[in-house]
């Protein structure tokens, strides 16, 4: 009798907390979809005796009970909390927080994928531009880890191979460095992008190769969305980050700027406010990932163009280049293969600017 | 299904739990015997077939051994069932290991099966067979009843992956069980202990294992971190697994024995092997080694049938030579033990046969966990160093430093400290109130905190699955 007496405090309390997540599970309704980690939710499979008997279902069944778990965010943030003060690790699902910074761990530097990279830009070149008066311009972005990675222990790549890599295997293009004109402080503290208010300096080392004009802040108006920001490693991280705010530069001629994405064959503006309430905000910024947009600047002095293959980061600088061309071309090769660039883009005469991220590079296989 | 993850925690065991405490007395193993089938249909839906049939086969053999006692029928139905079990086992989990090395040595092409290992056949096969040979040695009472015979095979607890349960230690409480308010406490206790070692330790020293054996960066220090780190992970994973079967067995009326007794803290190989696993050694000792003879022999033939039993114990968990390797590494260890060391390694102070044990503990499971004989060789050379290799480098220090508390933790959840500490406290009056007041508030923070793993982390492979 004594024995069941102490159990039944203890079962009472397990039980209570077990039986309460058991029928939360069971009850809750189902998301769509996951704001912190930027995703769609998978949902309730579709049974059937095929499904069943390949195990389909059984697979689509745990996948829909991890993502619709009850209080799911809580939860990864108390993991996140217990690898990083329990158990002291240096990151949580690569990403580590340092000098208040969040960062992914970038590591090791895969020459392999660097390489291909390169391979991948030589061939445009070569099938595109090779003999044609393209002035070509190849610029490397670097992640944060460049700024933060060695300086706190962590596992860095060597950058500089990198850079050295792809200078060294793109003969055809003037190299832009623009990691002196860049800074920690430039980047968002919970994204992997740079602040576009911050990256002035950057855009016009750019510019200075590219010979247009030099713009500065005061060219500008500091915009302050009012939304507040939660970068990607916000989500990724799980851990309880603050929101930091997102601003963009805009002026008349950015106002009058067009953008035309040649895939939906809709028009918009350089800044798609539309994004501020989508899973990503730093899609306001070209409305975010596209295969091919052309920007037409009707206040252009000037009759110059510009093609940019890109990543993401391209889209919140090349704003701040669009004073000095009448039309700017970009394209992400990550959705479009490099091989059809040539049905839409005719290559001749106007500068290209390759500019991508280390990320992309260190990963490249999605190039196409 | 994983007992380790969302399905099982929240779905399924939940409702298996509802629907036995209420049926009714007589439908109890019914109940357990369809939601294991469940359960395991849920895994390996195409086997289903194999373990109803090796069931079936357990049964009828048993009845027939029981029939015709004291004739020599009794012994061709004995061989008929251990040729069936050891066939099957056999054929799914060494069938293309023999084309493999028949193909390597004629140079012939022999195309291989396609076959993939049923789940649990190592531990059901055993479990059956435990039976048939108690049955004809007259140890057990034959089983008429085929819903007690299957639901002691099938009894999900502890059906993918052990221990290895011997059908006379849970004869009785296959007729009559008792679930206590106690027992179900104690169950659940177990359970979230285990669950714990799986998915706070187990997974995430798994994590770094998986680091070290994807990375360029490796180093001798690493090796090493990576051996004491995979040493340590099978342990929590596998021991932590026998807790949650153990847990959850107790919790429907079921005593199983233990599987592990502290294994890392052994003097000797020969004790580590009293401790790691009880329940597959003791299965080899009592069904092999001693009907071979075990030591009642002389000294030639029983050195024979320690390297046979333990070739075979190698062979148990995997068709493939450093398999192998590893089971007559531990022949080896064991026999130099016997004849030369035993003694010795009592006389020695504690801390020096500790290291001993760790040391070649630690060389064994990195021969384990290698892919093939090659990569053994590979694995074996980082630990002493091959040419070039560094003995450290800025990758291992970060690992080291991310990991360094889940090691200690590890490491020291290895010992019996922490129990110790427990039970002193129990024996004073109020560290008794406070242990007993603590417990179940520390039971919930670790369950909170084994679904916060579960839900963010995809990374829960169960190692002995593939056994």
């Amino acid at each position: 009798m004594e024995k069941r007496n102490k159990s039944l405090p203890g079962i009472m309390l397990i039980g209570v907390l077990w039986l309460t997540l058991t029928l939360a599970s069971w009850f809750s309704a189902p998301k769509e979809i996951s704001f912190s980690e930027r995703r769609k939710l998978e949902q309730f499979p579709g049974i059937t005796w095929d499904s069943v008997l390949s195990g389909e279902f059984m697979e689509g069944f745990e996948k829909y009970t991890l993502d619709q778990f009850p209080l799911r965010d809580t939860f990864r943030t108390v993991k996140a909390m217990n690898a990083f003060y329990i158990f002291f690790q240096k990151d949580n699902n690569d990403i580590y927080i340092a000098d208040g910074y969040a960062a992914k761990l970038e590591y090791p530097l895969k020459e392999d994928s660097i390489r291909s990279a390169a391979q991948k830009f030589t061939y445009i070149y070569e099938r595109y531009m090779k003999g044609k008066d393209n002035k070509i311009f190849l610029t490397l972005v670097p992640d944060k880890g460049y700024f933060l990675a060695e300086k706190n222990s962590y596992p860095s790549m060597d950058y500089d191979r990198l850079f050295g890599i792809m200078e060294t295997n793109m003969p055809f293009a003037q190299y832009v460095d623009i990691t002196e004109a860049l800074q920690l402080s430039d980047y968002y503290k919970t994204d992997t992008h740079w602040r576009q208010e911050e990256i002035l300096d950057g855009a016009n080392t750019l510019a200075d190769a590219l010979g247009i004009e030099r713009s500065g802040l005061e060219d500008y108006t500091k915009m302050k969305a009012d939304i507040p920001f939660y970068g990607v490693y916000y989500g990724q991280s799980a851990l309880p980050l603050k929101s930091e705010p997102l601003y963009y530069l805009t002026n008349e001629t950015l106002e009058g700027a067009i953008v035309y994405n040649e895939e939906t064959g809709k028009e918009s503006k350089i800044y798609d406010m539309n994004k501020l309430g989508s899973r990503d905000p730093y899609e306001i910024f070209l409305s975010g990932a596209a295969a091919l947009l052309y920007i037409e600047n009707p206040k252009a002095t000037t009759d110059r163009e510009l093609i940019v293959l890109r990543d993401s980061f391209g889209s919140s600088i090349v704003p701040l280049l669009v004073h000095g061309y009448k039309k700017i071309t970009l394209v992400d090769i990550r959705y479009i293969q490099s091989d059809i660039i040539g049905d839409y883009i005719n290559f001749d005469n106007q500068d290209v600017l390759f500019l991508y991220s280390t990320p992309i590079l260190n990963n490249s296989s999605s190039l196409k | 299904m994983l007992f380790s993850s969302i399905p099982f925690l929240f779905y399924f065991f939940p409702g298996v739990l509802i629907l036995y405490f209420l049926a009714p007395e007589k439908l109890k193993n019914s109940v357990l015997l369809v939601s294991s089938l469940i359960f395991y249909g849920w895994g390996e839906t195409k086997y289903i077939i194999l373990i109803v049939v090796s069931i079936l086969l357990g049964y009828i053999f048993g009845i027939l051994i029981d029939k015709y006692r004291k004739t020599p029928w009794a012994k061709v139905f004995l061989w008929l069932s251990l040729i069936s079990g050891l066939g099957a086992l056999g054929y799914f989990k060494y069938a293309n290991f023999f084309i493999e090395n028949f193909n390597a040595i004629t140079g012939l092409g022999v195309p291989f099966l396609k076959l993939y290992l049923p789940i649990g056949i190592s531990f059901y096969t055993f479990q059956i067979l435990s039976y048939t040979i108690d049955v004809y040695r007259n140890d057990a009472a034959v089983q008429k009843n085929i819903i007690k015979l299957a639901t002691y095979v099938v009894l999900f607890p502890q059906l993918i992956a052990g221990p290895i349960v011997r059908y006379v230690d849970i004869a009785a409480e296959l007729e009559s069980r008792e679930s206590t308010l106690e027992k179900v406490y104690g169950g659940t206790r177990r359970l979230i202990i285990g669950l714990s070692k799986k998915i706070l330790i187990a997974n995430t020293l798994g994590q770094l294992c998986d680091i070290f054996i994807n990375t360029k960066g490796k180093s001798i220090v690493f090796y090493w971190i990576y051996g004491i780190s995979f040493t340590l992970q099978i342990y929590f994973d596998f021991s932590g697994y026998s807790d949650m079967a153990i847990g959850m067995g107790k919790i429907f009326g079921f005593e199983f024995l233990e599987n592990f007794n502290y294994p890392l803290i052994s003097r000797s190989i020969t004790e580590f092997w009293r401790r790691w696993h009880m329940s597959l050694s003791s299965w080899f000792r009592d069904y092999v080694y001693i009907p071979m003879g075990g030591n009642r022999v002389t000294t030639g033939r029983w050195l024979f049938n320690i390297a046979v039993v333990w070739m075979l114990t190698g062979l148990w968990h995997g068709a493939a030579w450093n398999f192998v390797l590893w089971g007559l590494m531990f022949a080896v260890l064991l026999i130099i033990e016997k004849l030369f060391l035993g003694e010795a390694l009592k006389k020695i102070p504690g801390l020096f046969s500790h290291v001993y044990v760790s040391v070649l503990v630690v060389i064994s499971f990195v021969l384990f966990n290698a892919t093939g004989l090659e990569g053994a060789v590979s694995d074996l050379k980082g630990l002493f160093g091959y040419p070039g290799l560094p003995f450290t480098n800025a990758e291992t220090l970060y690992y080291m430093r991310s990991y360094a508390v889940v090691l200690i933790i590890a490491i020291i959840g290895a010992t019996p400290l922490t129990k110790n500490i427990g039970m002193k406290l129990k024996r004073n009056g109020f560290g008794f109130k406070v242990v007993v007041g603590a417990e179940p508030v520390i039971l919930s923070l670790l369950f909170i905190l084994i679904t916060a793993y579960l839900v963010d982390g995809s990374f829960n492979p169960f190692l002995y699955f593939r056994f």
